[in-house]
Parts: structure tokens; C-alpha cells; sequence
């Protein structure tokens, strides 16, 4: 049962990498491309009805947590405690700049209110990077499960190279996602920021993939991880050659597998363990040990499969009924 | 300072400067989805109130979920030996809000804002009722979440001390929830009757938009009526049984009642003083307590110095709160059955006492509804979950106090920026009126 529990929480998770990722590395990726106000107003458009929704999934992940795994989610955050804090200031600041940029009539305003979108949205890909790369490292835990992550112990190389991995990664997925939706010119722009970001992720990516096999060689007693990361592969290549494609969506979904692969992959590599503990390859908080009691557990699990499904069909009903490009 | 008390403050900031939001949300749900059915057959007037209000929503919709995220991590964060202990319940209603309320909310609300030209008036209808719908039900998930911390049911402990669960029913289905959740429901839709009818005012009073404001000050006046009056009774009163059953210390303390009475008389005004045990100066209706909380005027109502002073809640702060919520209560019925009345007597948008009245009582149904939380909050006092956890065990033990004080002073940074932002957007969308829509 924890081992569903863990499914359903890591896909919540995934799904929210993957939907909020586009609209974070829109708004990284936004000074770099925009030439002008009209540019950086074209991109906030093509992200303002969604980045809203897509933070639900973080929030409905955060519920899911709480209600499987007690334990595991009052210990990640309570250790995290600084970080996450930070994490909630930024999509506060994200979130204040998103919604009053239109009521400002002055230029000088907008471009404050852009730079503290990208700025935030920047710090949030960077820190959500971190903590994966402490996760995958492990934590510092102690008996009774908890910790307390300091700076020195958190900004750790491998964690910060993972960091900067994810906002190579995510911005790449926005650039994918404007070239999508976005009008030619800047659909252009983006596609040529892809050309050479293209590289800077293929680097990280060599780099990160190395650096975990080093300190976690757990993943090579699971052999079916080498057919997750031919499929991320793939999906990377078949991003970099149909960028020019006619079909507008292909290096979006491309863009997709990808993270969802190296997020599968990620995932894998914590399994069983939801907190491993540093330097111990074999003790930390598993998700049996975190796990809610069986009636919740249960309960739990059939009413989240249930949402998920209603979920699914409303939005993908009305997503459809919405869909026209901006 | 402790961290006990810091992260007491912390949490009590966050959610109450949280719940200013939902207030807007819950309260305008009913009218956007009315106005967008109206338009709906044809009336062109109420398409452009329903895009205002659409507006207005938004803005709290979107401050509600920034601040609404650091409440479902703040368990975690400040309060990690709580959640790690009650997770198997207290999870529970949470996540079911974000799977079953906040998608609704969120994904008909884009729908609502951005879907008018490209979806058919039938689905656009659906969709403010889904919006309407999905921040009531959001609101109930997350009332039955306090509700379980206030009357735990639908539990066992474990040996290790966990607190597991039993019957989701239980929890989902308790009455003290079901009659809380009605309060809150009926006080938020008494402060969009009430929000309603005081921008209507204000457009009355400046002369303008005379059409639209007419429609907003009767609307708003009948609903803040007929909401006053249930907020009272019967969802006020029952909450009251409940407190006086399952938390008579609060009780006690909400009344400003130290010694135990038969025939306890209600204090209408005063200043409690936990040092002498005594109310000064205070305005007494004979035996009027026993009565509300028993239904006798002789029954026997405990108070505080019946328990154990560490039993005690904060005293001044439950009593003044409570007192503040009540009066404000009862000024909110006097001042709109006035209102229906002079609506009766169509006589209401010429009468400008009324309309300044309407429009300078915008802001109260937010204290009122704010001491409300401080009045359950407080007064449950020294418990996080009643009976069963004390607040003090309950904090997370690995953050040290200068950090939660840091992110406090944080909080109120970014709060503040936030709010003056809120009162900006809001004050500029009713600035430039439902034709500008």
C-alpha cells in the first residue's frame, strides 16, 4: 500500500514539475529572449492562465504528503525550514508581479514587475533543484527521524550542480512551451535560445547523471533504469531535431519526456527510502516507516485515485474547450 | 520569547491575514455565479457585474492561494511533531481540499476569467457555479480539518503514541463540524451581502454607475439580512451548544465568568481581570448566560476557577474577541433588517444615511469574522487538539526560535507588501466600475 502511495505521490509531483516547470522557465527565460515590453507582455500572456493552476498541484501534493506520509512531511519541512520558506516568499512575490503587472500603466513598472517574475521564478527552479539533489544525497537525519538542514550542509556541490541543472532544464521546457504557443517572432526566439541551451543541458545532464552513480550506485541494481534513461535520451535528441518541425508541440512534448524520465529516474533512486540518510546507504526514513496508519492509508489512496481520474477528465475537458493560441 | 509562543504568532498572522481572502471568495461565489446565469438569458447588465465581480474574485482568489500555500506547509514546517503525530487525520480533509475543491476552483475559475468568447454560455454558466461550488466545498474541507482539532472523533492512539484513524465518517460527518462549517459559510456570505452592498453604495453616493449600484445595494441588502439572521441562529446558537457541551473552559472564558452560577447572567460589557477573578465594571442581563447555553434561566453554567489555571485559555483575549464578534453581530441585523425594511418601503437607494452607513460598514464583517477565529482559536487554548495535544507539544522541536522569529518578520514583510497590493487592484476594479467591463 505505501508502495502505491508512493506512485500516486510522485506522479502528483511530477505533474507539478512538468506543468509549473513550463510557466517557471517562462518567466526565467523571459529577459533573455523578450527585445522589448510587447515581447515580455506576449510571454506573461502565454503562461497567465495557467501558472495559477498549475501551482494547485503543488499545493493538492503538499495535501497528499501530509495525509500518506505524516512523518516524511513534517520532517522534509521542518528540516527544510529556511529554504521552504524562501520557496513560499518567492511564489508570494511571483504570484503579486504576475497579477499587478497589467494595473500599472507605466513602463518603467512593467519592467519591475517582469525582472521580479523572473527573478522568483529563477530562485524557485534553483531551490526545487536543491532539494532534489539533498534528497537524492540524503539528509542528516537523526533517530527520531527529523533533522535540521543547515546552509553549509543544503548548499552542497552536487546539490547545487543539480540546482543549476534544473534551471537549465526547466527553462529549456518553457522555451519548448513558447515556441509552442507563442506568436511566430518570438515562437522564433525561443527556438533559437533552445539551440544553444540545448548544449548547457546536455553537459549538466552528463554531469549530474555521473555524480549520482557515484553517490548513489543503488541505480545499478536496478538495470531497467538504463531503459528510463535510453527513453530520456531519446526524448532529449528528438527535441533537438525536430525543433524546426511544422508540429509546433513535438519539442514541448519532447521536452516532457525528458523531465518526466529523469524524474522517474530520480524517483527510483530514493525508493524505498522517501528521506535517505547521508552517508548511510542503507538507513533513513522509508515509506513504510513514514507511512499513515492502514485505515488512512487506504482511504487515502482510494480517494486520491478517484480525484486524480475526476481531475484529469474536468480539465482536460475544459483545457480543451479553452484551447486556441494566445 | 519561546518558540512555543513565536510560532503561535506566526501561525495566527499567516492564517488570519489568509483568511481575509476566502472571506471575499466564499461570499462572492453565490453572486457571480446569479449575474453570470442572469446575462446568461439575455440581460446585458448583469454580464458586466458578473465580469466586476469575476474581477474582484480573482484578485482574492489569487492572494488566497499565496497565502493559502503557506498554510498547508506551515504543519510541516513549524508544527512538525503535530503533523507527524495526527497526519493519519488532520491529513485527510487537507488533501481531499486540494483533489477535490481546489482544481475545481481553480480550473472553472480560468474558464470564468478567460472563456467568455470561447466556450458555449452553457458551459461558461456551469463553470461559475463550479467556481461557486468548488470554494464552499474547498471551505468545508478545511473548517472540518479545524473542526477534528477542536472535537477529535473518528480516532484511536496508538501505542507509540500515534494518532490513527478510525472512520473518515466520523470525521467528515460530525456535527460540530457540519454547524461550524454553517457559520463560517453564512458569515462570509454576510460579508458579500455586505461587500456587495456598500460598492453599490459608493456608487450611489459618487453619482455614478446609477443603474448597476441600485442592483448591488438591494441585492447586497437582502442577502446581508437574511444571512445576519442565520449567522445568529440558527448556526451561532448551535455552535454556542457545542462550545458550552464539548469546551465549557471556553466557555467560561468567552463570558467572562470566573465563578461557577446558577442562573449566570450574560455580560454584556466589561473588563475581565484574571488576577482578582472579577469583571469590571460590568453590564449584566440576569441569568440570560444559563439560558443561552442550557435553554433555563436556572441552569448552572462552570466557570474558570472550576479547572486548573494551565486549563485556562488567554482570558482578556477569548472574551474581548468574542465580544467584538457579537456586538458586531447584532449591528450587522439591526443595520440591514433597517436596510430591507427602507427596501421594502422602496425607499432604500434615496436614503443617503443608509447608503453611507452600507458603505462605511465594508470593512466590519472582516473584524467581525476575524474576532470569530480568534474567539474558537484562542479559547481552545492550551490544547492543539482538544483534550488529546497540547499546542506546546506540538511544535517542531528541530527549528530554533530566532529562525521562526526571523520568518515571522518575514511574513509581515511580504504580507504587507501583499495587502497594500490587494487594496490597490480592489480599490482601482471598483474605481473604474462594472461599465468599464
Amino acid at each position: 500500500m505505501s508502495d502505491v502511495a508512493f506512485v500516486i505521490l510522485a506522479f502528483m509531483i511530477a505533474v507539478y514539475i512538468l506543468l509549473d516547470g513550463y510557466d517557471l522557465g517562462v518567466g526565467a527565460l523571459a529577459p533573455f529572449i523578450a527585445r522589448n515590453e510587447d515581447d515580455r507582455a506576449a510571454a506573461m500572456h502565454a503562461i497567465g492562465p495557467y501558472y495559477s493552476g498549475n501551482e494547485v498541484w503543488l499545493i493538492a501534493a503538499g495535501g497528499i504528503s501530509f495525509a500518506l506520509f505524516p512523518l516524511a512531511y513534517a520532517s522534509a519541512f521542518s528540516g527544510f525550514y529556511l529554504p521552504f520558506m524562501v520557496v513560499l516568499w518567492m511564489l508570494m512575490f511571483r504570484g503579486i508581479a504576475m497579477e499587478v503587472r497589467e494595473h500599472f500603466p507605466s513602463p518603467l513598472w512593467h519592467t519591475f514587475w517582469d525582472a521580479a517574475f523572473s527573478l522568483s521564478s529563477g530562485i524557485l527552479i534553483l531551490l526545487f533543484g536543491v532539494t532534489i539533489g539533498n534528497l537524492v544525497r540524503g539528509l542528516p537525519l537523526h533517530a527520531s527521524g527529523f533533522f535540521f538542514g543547515t546552509f553549509a550542509f543544503l548548499l552542497n556541490p552536487y546539490a547545487l550542480v543539480v540546482g543549476i541543472f534544473a534551471v537549465a532544464a526547466l527553462v529549456q521546457h518553457g522555451a519548448t512551451f513558447l515556441s509552442m504557443v507563442a506568436e511566430d517572432e518570438l515562437a522564433a526566439r525561443a527556438r533559437g535560445a533552445i539551440l544553444w541551451l540545448w548544449y548547457v543541458v546536455l553537459a549538466l545532464y552528463v554531469v549530474v547523471t555521473l555524480w549520482t552513480l557515484a553517490i548513489r550506485p543503488i541505480v545499478a541494481t536496478r538495470p531497467w533504469l538504463a531503459l528510463v534513461a535510453l527513453l530520456s535520451i531519446a526524448a532529449f535528441v528528438g527535441l533537438r531535431l525536430r525543433l524546426q518541425s511544422n508540429a509546433r508541440a513535438i519539442p514541448f512534448v519532447c521536452s516532457t519526456i525528458f523531465l518526466a524520465s529523469l524524474f522517474v529516474a530520480a524517483a527510483a533512486t530514493l525508493y524505498p527510502y522517501l528521506l535517505p540518510e547521508y552517508g548511510n546507504a542503507t538507513g533513513g526514513l522509508t515509506i513504510y516507516a513514514a507511512s499513515a496508519s492502514p485505515s488512512a492509508m487506504s482511504w487515502g489512496i482510494g480517494a486520491a485515485l478517484v480525484g486524480l481520474v475526476l481531475v484529469g477528465t474536468y480539465s482536460a475537458l475544459a483545457f480543451r474547450r479553452l484551447n486556441t493560441p494566445v | 520569547m519561546d518558540v512555543v509562543t513565536v510560532d503561535r504568532i506566526q501561525f495566527a498572522f499567516t492564517v488570519m491575514f489568509h483568511y481575509l481572502f476566502p472571506i471575499g471568495t466564499l461570499g462572492l461565489g453565490p453572486f457571480i455565479a446569479w449575474y453570470v446565469y442572469r446575462a446568461n438569458s439575455g440581460d446585458r447588465e448583469s454580464d458586466s457585474i458578473a465580469r466586476f465581480l469575476t474581477k474582484i474574485f480573482a484578485i482574492n482568489f489569487a492572494a488566497g492561494v499565496v497565502t493559502g500555500i503557506p498554510m498547508e506547509f506551515q504543519f510541516g514546517t513549524n508544527w512538525s511533531v503535530f503533523s507527524a503525530r495526527s497526519g493519519s487525520v488532520v491529513g485527510q480533509p487537507l488533501a481531499l481540499e486540494g483533489m477535490y475543491a481546489f482544481f475545481l476552483e481553480s480550473v472553472f475559475l480560468g474558464i470564468l476569467i478567460y472563456g467568455k468568447n470561447r466556450v458555449s454560455p452553457r458551459w461558461y454558466t456551469a463553470s461559475a457555479f463550479c467556481v461557486w461550488i468548488g470554494s464552499w466545498i474547498s471551505g468545508f474541507f478545511i473548517v472540518a480539518t479545524n473542526a477534528w482539532m477542536q472535537h477529535p472523533v473518528g480516532y484511536h492512539v496508538a501505542t507509540g503514541g500515534q494518532i490513527e484513524l478510525d472512520s473518515i465518517a466520523a470525521v467528515l460527518f460530525s456535527p460540530f463540524a457540519w454547524w461550524q462549517f454553517a457559520h463560517v459559510i453564512v458569515s462570509a456570505a454576510l460579508a458579500g451581502g455586505f461587500i456587495v452592498a456598500g460598492v453599490g453604495s459608493y456608487y450611489l453616493l459618487a453619482g455614478r454607475e446609477e443603474s448597476i449600484g441600485r442592483r448591488f445595494v438591494r441585492a447586497g441588502a437582502l442577502v446581508a439580512f437574511i444571512a445576519s439572521a442565520l449567522v445568529i441562529f440558527p448556526t451561532g446558537d448551535r455552535n454556542g451548544h457545542d462550545v458550552t457541551i464539548y469546551q465549557p473552559i471556553k466557555l467560561a472564558a468567552m463570558e467572562g465568568l470566573f465563578e461557577t452560577k446558577r442562573g449566570a447572567p450574560l455580560a454584556i460589557i466589561g473588563m475581565p481581570d484574571v488576577n482578582t477573578h472579577t469583571l469590571i465594571d460590568p453590564v449584566f442581563v440576569p441569568r440570560f448566560l444559563s439560558f443561552l447555553a442550557y435553554g433555563n434561566f436556572d441552569a448552572n453554567v462552570d466557570g474558570l476557577t472550576n479547572y486548573a489555571t494551565v486549563l485556562w485559555p488567554p482570558v482578556e483575549l477569548t472574551y474581548y474577541a468574542y465580544h467584538v464578534m457579537v456586538g458586531l453581530g447584532t449591528i450587522f441585523l439591526g443595520i440591514s433588517a433597517l436596510a430591507v425594511l427602507l427596501l421594502w418601503r422602496k425607499r432604500l437607494d434615496t436614503t443617503r444615511a443608509m447608503l453611507w452607513a452600507l458603505m462605511l460598514l465594508m470593512p466590519f464583517p472582516y473584524i467581525a469574522i476575524e474576532s470569530g477565529w480568534v474567539t474558537s482559536e484562542v479559547g481552545r487554548q492550551p490544547w492543539i487538539i482538544y483534550g488529546l495535544m497540547r499546542t506546546s507539544e506540538g511544535v517542531s522541536a528541530n527549528v530554533p526560535t530566532g529562525e521562526v522569529l526571523f520568518t515571522l518578520i518575514g511574513f509581515a514583510g511580504m504580507y504587507f507588501v501583499l495587502g497594500v497590493t490587494f487594496l490597490y487592484l480592489t480599490l482601482r476594479t471598483i474605481g473604474l466600475g462594472p461599465s468599464h467591463e
